[in-house]
């Protein structure tokens, strides 16, 4: 029982342990019955029990073993172990452990194990393990050390992946050591051998070129040296290679044996071979066969490291093949460079003594030949001088050999270095002086002489000064020698090109050359830098460059004074003169020779010999070379047969033949700016050069450099050093070759030369690429320009001018788009001048299929201002003649000068006898508004003869403008246009307005005759037509024919008849001017007095019969008469051959009064004039008229009066005189030749009231409106409304109408029109609605209902209701 | 001139009171119409305002009824019905249209 209890107690928890731990019969092992135990084994097993670490508690002389479930796996298969002597458990380690445990248990004193190695075999098989524990003493109750409790940690995945880190870095630390293969595949084999543990055995195998696999370095010693290429191979290298996989080979001791442990107990069975990768895109360059430890499991863990070393391996390898294959090519470079030299310095060897064959008699000849022939002597020189630079050339080389070989013969001595120095840069004067530059030549003593050798020193300073003056075109050179840091320095510094700072490294090596350097001479050989170097070196000093592109540079040269550095055999004693040898002269002529002012043969003409005048058979020859004394001898070569031209390098050859097109160009290949090839490719790209036959010249021999040539489109490729019969055979040929192919360009060119208008191509850029002498003369571009490419510039400025610019780059790149075409633009001579040009243009495709277009331009200044004139004259003309008054022809004046002008405003001003100067501006402007400075402007023209220009420049107050006086009716009129800055004012201008301001003049006076007359006939008509006391409803007008402006026979007429009702006539006379105005006044009279007494318009009618038969001129007058009973609408009426009446209903319907006709007065109308009846029907419109409102030249009377109606229809509820007005406006033609009356009616006539502001006319305006309503035809219940809303209005009016003492008036004005009636109703009060009281109140919300708009106004004149409702049809 | 006013008060057979109405009401005798009401209405009895021969009638008119809308009834001809319509008064009394 008690055992029981002890058991839960200690074992407690649910673990597997626990659990097995109460099964355990722990009495039948040493450890006795739990409740026996003592308390720390019963403590210690509980905390076991609970941890979730693993722990165990070792007890008793045996140690037995009591764990945890956290323990349980640390086991493997060795659980379940419970109660077993420690020394069971774990045999295999028992020996490093036990006697830890015995130490602990027997001192009392703990331990602490970190990272311990435990090779154990709990898996059943060895393992590699690290543990961390400590062991702690567990006592009993009597205080004996019983046991030892342990917490334990597995350390091993930690400390096994911390080595291989390791191991990794070490091979990683390798990178960049190896300088072959080979040695990179040791230290990787060697790297790896120190990871043993980790890597037991590695071994390279590196891809021969061959493609076979062989074994380049393995750990194994001497396995490699060993190995027997025809043996089968033991690893599956050659699979993997071919696969790029990689392989795992298990059965490793039976195919190789035992190899090395790596420090474990036995050998490794297990392997990789894993392919060595290339550089990224190359194929493997091998495997490598990489043997897992037996210690450790080959799991993904391992085969990651192992494939991390491979890679590793893989890249260590690889930088070696890259540095190998970089050393051999430095090494080849070396080699060659080496051979070079050697060749060059043999060459030269044999050189030497043809040259001093050349050169002795060469002295000789020039002696004995000096008074000869210039020719003579010239050509000598050029012997000379190309003899002693190749004789410098050659000692150059032969001074590399010697150096080389170290057979250099110095003789070292003690010279003033910066005498010496001086004195050499002084020979160099002339050349560096001619070019331009300066030389500043600083060099004070120096404290001690220095050890020189002269002839080296020479050759020192001299290359260093012609490479200065090589590559110097402004600024100077500078020459200085101090004392610096205790030696003796010397500088030679330029304000040249500069050098790149990546080429600055190589500045010094052997036949290098600064690629596309700037430079005075493409010759060179790149030597002499190189030689100055060596030659310093073997004085002991040193060179330095310092070098900016576009600053300049400087060189430092640094000696040493004495003699300790130099070698002791060559040392001279005793201070010599040094002065410069004849070593100077080549250089110095070479450099001579560089220099523009030699090129005395740009300037062929002269000195032509006699026989080879310049004639127009003679072909032309361009030559371009850079040497100018190649140029000077293919020049006099070629002068004797061809016009020759030479030029210094191809930009210049590639301008001549632009300008000047040769029958054949003669080019070097080498040049500085634009090379031979390059001139060719320039040649061929533009089709005015394309044809031009080239022969180049190379010193680059063989086939290559030819095929190079003739494929950049040269025709011909001739070698250095050429014979002159072979240039002259060579020459003749392409000449006579491209003359016969040049024939049909060459007429071509003549025939376009020759063509009146310009001729132009432009490539498929739109550049222009070739001119005839006519376009170059019409623009002033020539040539020389080409290509010009858009924007051209003859193309109008896009900033002072831009809508031609725009008109003309529009137009153009349209005109890209299209086959062909022609246009007319705006352009600007070279100097400045406008000109309009016509262009046509077609599209063709040249011989290569490129798209061309081809043109010709023609000037149409002239033309086109002519034109523009006329043009501008019609149309002033044009508008001036429409103008009818001078008011009009004023604004039909400076609107059209406006316009042509495009002018900000344009001013007519002229001075009335009293007031202000009267101006018709556009836009509108007063003379007051107007700034005080165009005010004086206009006022100085005043006073200036007539059509006279004066031009203003725009000042800051006043704007640019022109101004001219013009002579009218009115006094001196002047004319003022304010123009566009930007726009000239030209002659053509000038001319331009004069031409207009007389036609202005000449209409101004036309218009002012015109309105004299006009006034005169209006005032006669209108004195006729009488005072127009028309009864209330209707409206009339009288227009006269403007041309020509006669008074003319139309007459209207209203009479109130003396029962109310109206007599209405229009008539219409026969003829024009003074007479018929004097029948129409006597018919209107007479008619007028008919209808007061005749009892219908057929009796009026009759009677006028008769009267007109008695007067001259009457008959034939036509009269529309009716009598209009104004109450009811009806109309009675009668035509005498008049047009009809129109009536236009309010629906808009239009009904023609066409019956009652009979014959034009005095013209018997058989069966006599009869009367027909209408109704004008309520809100209807009567219309009579006479036929110049309707009769229209080329048509229809009908068609006339089918407009009218549709006239009066469109306004026919406006007011009547309004409707009247539109009529006119639509109906009166623009010149009318007829006069026109026109006489409107509409029913019924509006009301108009005026009653005083009392409430007895309540029921009497009632009474009348009443009536009225009733003619209007509203239908009752309408009527009532606007009866009780007018009632409203006017009650109001009554009462608050009249606030101050006396009642005021009131005034009700109704009118019907169409479907619509208004009222208003207007008092002098000044009542607002707020004020009304309450019945009041309900008066004005009865009109509000009552109608459809009620407006109710009050102003300080009174208060105004206005009512607006709808007749329904 | 005075606006023509014919106004007649008398009794239908139920003794309830009739005042018919001639010529035109406005506001020059509007008064006088309003007093016509007054004397006409006889307690117990509905007022007939007989409007059937009148040819106008303004706000002023329209006052008078207001002020006794309780106690009258309106006949009138068609011409009216927009007026007594609109002023509301046909909501407030019978108001009988007739021919």
């Amino acid at each position: 029982m008690a055992e029981a209890q002890a058991r839960r107690s200690v074992f407690t928890g649910t673990s597997e342990m626990a659990g097995r731990m109460r099964a355990h019969d722990w009495s039948a092992t040493s450890l006795g019955a739990v409740e026996s135990w003592p308390a720390s084994l019963r403590t210690a097993t509980r905390i076991c029990l609970t941890s979730r670490f693993p722990m165990i508690v070792w007890w008793g002389p045996e140690l037995r073993f009591l764990y945890n479930d956290a323990y349980g796996p640390l086991l493997g298969s060795k659980h379940p172990a419970l109660g077993k002597p420690g020394d069971q458990v774990w045999a295999e380690i028992w020996h490093i452990i036990g006697p830890m445990l015995r130490g602990v248990v027997e001192t009392g004193e703990a331990t602490w194990s970190e990272d311990l190695l435990l090779p154990m075999n709990r898996h059943g098989y060895w393992e590699e393990t690290y543990w961390t524990y400590s062991y702690s003493p567990l006592h009993d109750d009597d205080g004996v050390v019983r046991g030892v409790f342990t917490a334990v940690s597995d350390t091993t995945e930690r400390v096994i992946g911390e080595r291989r880190l390791a191991a990794l870095q070490d091979l990683g630390a390798q990178a960049g050591t190896a300088r072959t293969v080979g040695e990179a595949c040791d230290l990787v084999v060697g790297s790896l051998g120190r990871s043993a543990v980790d890597v037991p055995y590695a071994a390279v195998h590196l891809r021969t070129s061959g493609g076979e696999l062989r074994p380049a370095a393995s750990t194994l010693a001497g396995e490699v040296h060993r190995s027997d290429p025809t043996a089968p191979p033991v690893w599956p290298v050659a699979e993997v290679l071919a696969t790029g996989r990689p392989a795992h080979v298990t059965d490793v001791v039976a195919r190789i044996g035992d190899l090395p442990t790596g420090g474990w107990q036995t050998a490794p069975t297990e392997a990789v071979v894993l392919p060595l990768h290339g550089e990224t895109g190359a194929e493997d360059i091998g495997v490598i066969v990489l043997a897992a430890s037996a210690g450790r499991a080959l799991d993904d863990g391992y085969r990651t490291f192992l494939d991390l070393v491979a890679r590793q391996a893989a890249a260590l390898i690889n930088g070696a093949v890259a540095y190998e294959v970089q050393q051999q090519r430095a090494e080849e470079l070396v080699e060659l460079d080496r051979a070079k030299t050697a060749f060059f310095s043999n060459i030269s060897h044999e050189f030497r003594t043809p040259l001093t064959l050349i050169s002795g008699p060469l002295q000789e000849l020039r002696a004995r030949l000096g008074d000869q022939d210039e020719q003579v002597r010239d050509e000598l020189e050029v012997m000379h001088r190309n003899a002693l630079r190749l004789g410098k050339l050659v000692t150059a080389l032969l001074d590399f050999s010697r150096i080389e070989a170290g057979r250099m013969q110095a003789s070292y001595e003690p010279v003033d270095l910066a005498r010496f120095t001086a004195e050499l840069a002084s020979v160099f004067r002339a050349a560096v002086e001619r070019a331009g530059l300066t030389l500043d030549v600083d060099c004070p003593p120096l404290s001690r002489p220095v050890h020189v050798d002269r002839t080296m020193w020479e050759k020192v300073l001299l290359n260093l000064l012609s490479n200065a003056l090589k590559f110097t075109f402004q600024g100077g050179i500078r020459v200085s020698v101090a004392e610096r840091d205790g030696m003796p320095t010397v500088q030679v510094a330029d304000t040249g090109v500069g050098v790149p700072a990546d080429e600055i490294p190589r500045l010094f090596e052997r036949f290098h050359r600064v690629p596309q350097a700037r430079s005075r001479s493409h010759e060179g050989s790149g030597i002499g830098l190189a030689l100055v170097q060596e030659l310093v070196g073997l004085h002991g000093g040193t060179i330095t460059v310092d070098s900016t592109p576009d600053v300049g540079t400087a060189f430092t040269v640094r000696l040493s004074y004495g003699v300790a550095h130099l070698p002791a055999e060559h040392v001279v004693t005793g201070l010599g003169t040094a002065t410069p040898s004849d070593t100077a002269e080549p250089f110095v002529q070479e450099a001579l020779r560089w220099l523009p002012a030699d090129d005395t043969d740009d300037r062929s003409a002269g000195r032509p010999p006699p026989a080879d005048r310049p004639g127009p058979d003679r072909p032309r020859v361009l030559v371009a070379d850079d040497n100018a004394d190649m140029r000077e001898y293919l020049h006099r070569l070629l002068r004797s047969r061809y016009d020759v031209t030479a030029v210094g390098d191809g930009l210049a050859a590639l301008a001549r033949a632009r300008t000047d097109l040769p029958d054949l160009i003669v080019s070097d290949v080498m040049m500085p700016g634009l090379d031979g090839l390059e001139l060719v490719a320039a040649l061929r790209a533009e089709p005015r050069t394309m044809g031009v036959p080239v022969l180049l010249l190379s010193a680059r021999a063989g086939q290559e450099a030819a095929v190079e040539g003739l494929e950049a489109g040269a025709d011909d490729y001739l070698v250095k050093p050429f014979s002159a019969e072979e240039l002259l055979a060579r020459v003749r040929a392409n000449v006579d070759l491209a003359r016969l192919r040049n024939h049909h360009a060459n007429w071509r060119a003549a025939m376009i030369n020759s063509l009146q208008e310009g001729f132009f191509v432009l490539d498929a850029d739109g550049a222009l690429v070739e001119m005839n002498t006519a376009f170059a003369d019409l623009f002033g571009y020539g040539p020389e320009g080409l290509p010009y490419r858009p924007r051209y510039p003859w193309w109008p400025d896009d900033t002072t001018d831009p809508s031609a610019h725009r008109l003309v780059a529009d137009t153009f790149s349209q005109a890209m788009t299209v086959t062909h075409g022609s246009f007319v633009v705006p352009q600007r001579h070279r100097d400045g001048h406008r000109l309009w040009t016509a262009v046509a243009f077609n599209a063709v495709t040249d011989d290569h299929g490129r798209r061309l277009v081809v043109g010709t331009i023609r000037d149409v200044t002239a033309e086109r201002y002519a034109v523009q004139r006329e043009t501008a004259l019609s149309a002033l003309n044009q508008r001036l003649s429409r103008a009818a008054s001078t008011t009009e022809v004023l604004r039909a004046g400076v609107e059209e000068l406006r316009q042509l002008w495009q002018a900000h405003r344009v001013l007519a001003t002229h001075w009335p006898a009293a007031g202000t100067p009267a101006v018709t501006g556009t836009p509108t402007i007063d003379w007051a508004q107007l700034p005080d400075p165009v005010r004086d402007t206009v006022t100085a023209l005043r006073s200036q003869p007539p059509l006279r220009i004066t031009i203003d420049p725009a000042t800051s107050v006043r704007p640019a403008g022109a101004g001219t006086t013009v002579d009218s009716p009115q006094g001196p009129l002047v004319i003022w246009l304010e123009l566009d800055p930007a726009r000239g004012f030209g002659t053509e201008d000038q001319m331009l307005l004069l031409l207009l301001c007389g036609a202005l003049g000449q209409a101004l006076h036309r218009a002012h005759a015109a309105d004299q007359q006009r006034e005169v006939a209006v005032a006669l008509q209108r004195s006729i037509l009488g005072p127009a006391e028309l009864p209330a409803g209707f409206a009339v007008r009288y227009e006269p024919a403007t041309r020509p402006l006669e008074v003319g026979g139309d007459w209207y007429d209203a009479v109130s008849l003396p029962d109310g009702r109206i007599g209405i006539v229009v008539g219409d006379c026969v003829g024009r001017g003074l007479p018929a105005a004097a029948v129409m006044g006597q018919l209107r009279s007479a008619c007028r007095a008919l209808l007061l007494e005749a009892s219908g318009p057929a009796q009026v009618l009759t009677a006028l019969d008769r009267f007109a038969r008695m007067l001259p001129g009457a008959s034939c007058t036509t009269v529309f008469c009716g009598i209009l009973d104004p109450e009811t609408g009806e109309l009675t009426y009668s035509s005498a051959g008049h047009p009809p009446a129109i009536l236009t209903h309010p629906d808009g319907r239009t009904e023609l009064l066409a019956a009652g006709r009979g014959s034009p007065l005095g013209i018997p109308s058989p069966g006599g004039r009869p009367d027909a009846t209408s109704v004008v029907p309520p809100r209807a419109v009567l219309l009579l008229y006479t036929d110049g409102l309707v009769e229209r030249r080329r048509q229809s009377l009908d068609s006339g009066i089918a407009q009218a109606a549709s006239a009066v229809r469109e306004h026919h509820t406006a007011g009547v005189q309004q409707l009247a007005d539109r009529v006119m406006d639509r109906m009166t033609p623009q010149g009318g030749y007829d006069d026109i009356a026109l006489l409107l009616y509409r029913h019924p006539a509006p009301l108009e009231l005026s009653f005083p502001a009392d409430r007895l006319q309540m029921a009497p305006v009632r009474s009348t409106l009443r009536q009225w309503l009733r003619r209007t035809g509203a239908d009752p219940h309408v009527a009532q409304d606007v009866l009780v809303a007018t009632g409203e209005a006017c009650a109001n009016a009554v009462e608050h109408g009249h606030r101050d003492a006396r009642p005021g008036l009131i005034r009700l004005h109704a009118v019907a029109a169409g479907a619509d009636l208004f009222v208003t109703v207007a008092d002098s009060g000044r009542w607002k609605v707020p004020e009304i009281d309450h019945d009041r109140g309900r008066g004005i919300n009865l009109m509000r209902a009552l109608m459809a708009h009620v407006d109710i106004r009050t102003t300080d004149a009174g208060t105004t209701v206005e009512l607006h409702t709808r007749i329904p049809a | 001139m005075n606006t023509p006013l014919g106004l007649s008060t008398g009794l239908r057979a139920d003794g309830a009171p009739v005042l018919t109405v001639t010529g035109e009401i406005d506001m020059s005798n509007a008064d006088e119409f309003r007093a016509a009401i007054v004397d006409a209405v006889v307690d117990g009895h509905r007022l007939t305002v007989d409007l059937t021969a009148v040819e106008y009638l303004d706000s002023a008119a329209l006052a008078a009824l207001f002020a006794h809308v309780d106690r009258l009834s309106v006949v009138a001809n068609p011409l009216l019905d927009s007026v007594l319509t609109i002023s509301g008064l046909a909501r407030l009394t019978t108001v009988t249209i007739r021919d």
